[in-house]
């Protein structure tokens, strides 16, 4: 997850780099760092770094490291003679290493040489039972030849021994949604929160999913988390006020026999209302009167 | 199902559109909503626009009311309505509309009888870049 200034840092960069005003080893570094999929900007730009030699003596001992992140990018990209060629490149200057032989296993995997890759990675992971990525690839294998099952089995085992990779409970949350297995989901996001309690997108991911699960007890806790995200982001989240509108009427429906004078809600809902009208006015004071008039829909069906 | 066969007629504005939006996030589903109304003489359903959706979080609830919420109010305003639902899936060989697909467009066509679902086939976009056809690329689904 990025935080807004290192995105803004990452597009400024970017920008600069794409009208040939230099900087590309920062951007490249930049994308390192942050983890981020730029694959088509990186391959341009690395490629471009590396096919000229007075650059690349330049970079010195960092010129493998941008073999490697070079290959990768083409193989995201699918321009694999390019990947061929970089992880040739480094299997000659490196010729016992096992992160070479990562490399070439992935693009055996980019091929959709499904068996032998799999290989690969087994005999890998023999030889270091602790390598993240590799159980990573394995994943996501799994995954891209849509064997859903086999990547939730393969995500569980992973998240058995590294318990705080928070990316890989994410993952593992989304799979599940995408499945409808929304209990669950809500397990993988509460132990996101657990880990990481001040980013306000998983706070906003575990109330959608109660929200989706429903039940007067889930709404409610939605919506409790809905105001946390609120809190969080100094009440700018435009969503989480939507969803505390959407958790007020839906309360107000599933206790509608019960008479029940929920007035801390209904002030809740008033103040996410107004809220979000504030926010149409000074962003899109063209869509105020759809906004009202569905704000009015939602309070008038509960 | 229709026991009358209606035609659908997709506008440009709409098709390019929900092309544009897969094109965009080509790592991630994506789904749309298709906007437009039954003709007068009532055999054509005319699909005049489209207003993409998601491209991340797709199954969970809130989002996805809210949006049709704010889609009918803006387009009854115009005289249009929520006519079907597009999808894209998340990998290039996946040609089957997934469970979430099914229950939204299930639900879509309880307002409207005669909505169609238009499931992208991301083999076909793919051809696109390197030949000129002008065949359709997505597979209808009623």
């Amino acid at each position: 997850m990025v935080t807004k200034t290192e995105e803004s840092e990452l597009k400024n960069l970017e920008i600069q780099v794409d009208n040939g005003g230099g900087g590309a080893w920062e951007y490249l570094s930049l994308v390192r760092k942050l983890k981020v999929r730029r694959s088509d900007k990186v391959l341009k730009h690395g490629l471009s770094i590396l096919n000229d030699s007075k650059l690349r003596s330049k970079l010195g001992a960092d010129e493998w490291t941008l073999y490697e992140q070079v290959a990768v990018a083409a193989m995201d990209c699918q321009c694999l003679d390019v990947a061929q060629d970089c992880t040739k490149a480094l299997r000659k200057r490196f010729s016992e290493s096992k992160r070479v032989g990562r490399l070439e296993a992935m693009l055996l995997e980019a091929k959709g040489s499904w068996e032998k890759a799999e290989k690969a990675y087994s005999s890998l992971l023999e030889d270091n039972p602790l390598d993240q990525i590799i159980h990573k690839r394995r994943v996501a294998m799994a995954k891209a030849q849509g064997n859903i099952s086999g990547a939730i089995e393969w995500l569980n085992k992973y998240l058995e021994i590294f318990m705080a990779d928070h990316d890989a409970w994410r993952e593992l949350a989304e799979i599940y949604s995408s499945l409808q297995m929304y209990k669950q989901a809500a397990f993988c996001y509460e132990e996101v929160i657990l880990a990481q309690p001040t980013v306000p997108l998983y706070h906003l991911a575990y109330a959608d999913v109660l929200y989706t699960l429903g039940g007067l007890e889930n709404v409610q806790t939605a919506k409790k988390y809905y105001a946390s995200t609120i809190d969080l982001t100094g009440g700018k989240n435009t969503r989480a006020l939507f969803g505390i509108c959407l958790c007020t009427s839906a309360i107000a429906q599933l206790t509608k026999g019960k008479n029940k004078e929920d007035k801390e809600g209904s002030q809740l809902q008033s103040l996410a209302a107004k809220a979000l009208e504030r926010d149409y006015k000074q962003r899109a004071p063209d869509k105020l009167p759809q906004l009202t008039t569905a704000l009015k829909s939602l309070t008038l069906s509960s | 199902m229709g026991s009358n066969d209606l035609k659908y007629e997709v506008s440009q504005n709409a098709y390019i559109k929900l092309v544009l939006h897969s094109l965009k996030h080509p790592t991630s589903a994506v789904n749309g909503v298709l906007i437009g109304r039954i003709s007068s003489s009532n055999d054509t359903v005319e699909i005049t626009d489209a207003v993409p959706l998601f491209h991340s979080q797709i199954p969970l609830l809130p989002q996805l009311e809210i949006s049709l919420i704010l889609i009918e109010e803006y387009f009854s305003t115009k005289g249009l309505n929520i006519v079907g639902y597009f999808h894209a899936n998340e990998r290039s060989d996946d040609f089957e509309l997934g469970g979430v697909a099914k229950n939204i467009g299930d639900h879509i066509c309880r307002y409207f009888p005669q909505a169609a679902i238009l499931l992208l086939d991301n083999k076909k976009l793919e051809a696109l870049k390197k030949s000129k056809s002008s065949s359709a690329i997505m597979q209808g689904c009623i």
